[in-house]
């Protein structure tokens, strides 16, 4: 009875890898498998070999899907971080009510992007919206520009309304690899008669090097798999002009091109693979 | 000099406050309006104080049903989440043989994945273990989603904790289960509530899962209950959507405000070591 104690413990880890091999490691290897079928949900699958693969390089909307996506990453990823270096770095200076100031930032994190993206299109709707209406009141209705009209300005508000919610999530964990920054650093640095750019940039940036690492590649995965609240916001639209992957994913596979959805699936997954792993190779050298 | 620059930063942190609140207060004007409110020519600033929205909105969007499903997504998901990725963690952290080690790279490895990506192949095996449409289903989807990164979180955090304090429990006679839930598991707080903000509004909150697992009315959470709704008007009656809006805004706010001290201090030190 106590020999089977002792060694039990060894597999503690047994029941997390099982949840986790069934709901996703199998799914995932399934996935590989069904890409290459034309199945469409229902009937018998028929092996297609990689015709997915070459449908998808040759589907117009698809590769404009990826344009979208990457885009949008390009533009949310390196902003999202900037903007919560500098709230973070803010927030870590003397200022009264730290903690209200904190909690505000921090609120548009915890609502659903979905609602996010509903009350910024009640904002800036063309006609109807608040901010039109709020202009025309003041007498200057042309201060309205139709920003959900073109692709620019919509990508452009997708980043900013996206940078807007989740800067606060990234301004936490930098605010916390600050925190655990040692005070003697930066007044030995002083007393050596280093400026307050010398000292960010030869203390702060290097001893933050652990954050930025989860901040950057949680952004980027993030960004690329980016759902809610382009559903919200323009639900895809003009046209389908600015669907995501994730979307379009979605949408063949109610579309009954599940063999095709999960082709478009594994081409995402390299989309995603290889910025995460150039940005962690490229953190490891600086370390 | 001194003075100036510490009134410029007191602004510009008020400035941005107002920046990430705004949206809630013209929800929150908007939800007190009148339907008849027109903001041409009434106020803007003002609303009306008319809290029929609110009672027209529950009853007709079944938004409390939604809460109530996403409620035990949340809490069961969150539950498996913490007791798995603790065990998990504390083996790793532990016990690193060939096993061990290679659950851990998998983990980690598969971290770097977004969900989307499994989506399909895993909605033809729910339909299999009729999983779809089903709470359980639906938690342990959102489990697995979340397992890797509470492994990671975990393990780092018990690495942290001194190997003598579970020693002396065995050589007093306990198992190394009992060891780890009498001496370990309570020393894992502050990453115990790490990992459930991490993942507790993001599971209140997810769209992406629910749309495909959680297509019945009756079992839509919160974000899919709205976006039904939501898309029944098109754009017109905003005021009845603000209100529910607030409403299904309200119970996150609420847990975010109680707990948020302790959110604050656990995302330090639970979350983020070395």
């Amino acid at each position: 009875m106590k020999k089977k104690k002792i060694g039990l413990h060894l597999f503690m880890a047994v029941p997390a890898f099982v949840l986790y091999g069934i709901f996703f490691i199998y799914p995932l290897t399934k996935g590989i498998g069904m890409s290459l079928t034309n199945w469409n949900g229902y009937s018998a699958p028929e092996f297609v070999g990689l015709k997915n693969f070459v449908d998808f390089f040759g589907d117009a909307r698809a590769l404009h899907d990826i344009k979208t996506t990457v885009l949008f990453t390009l533009g949310s990823a390196p902003l999202l971080n900037l903007v919560g270096l500098l709230y973070a770095l803010l927030m870590n200076s003397k200022i009264k009510g730290k903690s209200v100031a904190r909690a505000c930032i921090y609120m548009p994190a915890i609502i659903s992007p979905l609602i996010m993206g509903y009350i910024w299109y009640l904002l800036l709707q063309p006609g109807r919206g608040i901010l039109f209406t709020v202009f025309d009141r003041m007498g200057h209705p042309e201060w309205f520009g139709n920003w959900m009209g073109s692709y620019s300005t919509t990508m452009l508000v997708l980043v900013l309304v996206n940078v807007w919610q989740y800067a606060g999530m990234t301004m936490i964990i930098y605010l916390a690899g600050l925190q655990n920054i040692s005070q003697d650093l930066y007044e030995a640095a002083m007393i050596d008669g280093a400026g307050a750019f010398a000292r960010f940039c030869r203390i702060t940036l290097p001893l933050l090097i652990p954050s930025i690492r989860i901040n950057v590649v949680t952004n980027i995965i993030g960004s690329l798999s980016v759902f809610d609240i382009v559903m919200s916001l323009t639900g895809g639209g003009p046209g389908y002009q600015t669907e995501t992957l994730s979307i379009y994913i979605m949408r063949m596979c109610y579309g009954s091109k599940t063999g095709y959805s999960t082709a478009v699936a594994i081409v995402m997954f390299v989309i995603v693979l290889v910025p995460v792993l150039i940005s962690l190779r490229l953190m490891k050298r600086k370390d | 000099m001194k003075k100036t620059y510490s009134l410029l930063r007191h602004l510009t942190v008020l400035l941005i406050c107002l920046m990430c609140m705004s949206p809630f207060l013209v929800l929150l004007n908007l939800s007190l309006n009148t339907p008849r409110h027109n903001l041409y020519e009434d106020s803007l600033i003002v609303p009306d104080f008319y809290f029929g929205n609110y009672a027209e909105g529950w009853v007709k969007s079944h938004i409390g049903r939604a809460m109530v499903n996403s409620g035990i997504i949340a809490f069961a998901a969150l539950a498996l989440i913490v007791l798995l990725g603790a065990m998990a963690g504390y083996t790793v952290a532990r016990f690193p043989n060939r096993f061990n080690r290679m659950v851990f790279s998998v983990l980690l490895g598969c971290m770097m994945i977004p969900g989307i990506i499994n989506t399909v192949p895993l909605y033809t095996l729910m339909i299999r273990i009729k999983a779809v449409n089903t709470l359980w289903g639906m938690a342990l989807v959102c489990a697995t989603l979340a397992l890797p990164q509470a492994v990671f979180v975990f393990s780092g955090f018990i690495q942290s904790i001194p190997r003598e304090l579970e020693e002396a429990a065995i050589i007093d006679g306990c198992s190394y289960f009992t060891a780890f839930w009498r001496v370990v598991f309570p020393l894992l707080k502050p990453s115990v509530s790490a990992v459930v903000i991490l993942n507790g509004f993001g599971i209140w909150n997810n769209y992406s899962q629910a749309v495909f697992f959680l297509q019945s009315s009756e079992k839509h959470n919160v974000p899919q209950a709205l976006s039904v709704y939501f898309q029944q008007f098109a754009g017109a009656q905003w005021n009845l959507m603000a209100a529910t809006a607030v409403i299904a805004i309200v119970p996150v706010v609420a847990v975010f405000l109680v707990f948020q001290k302790r959110i604050m201090s656990g995302l330090t030190e639970g979350a983020i070591k070395g």
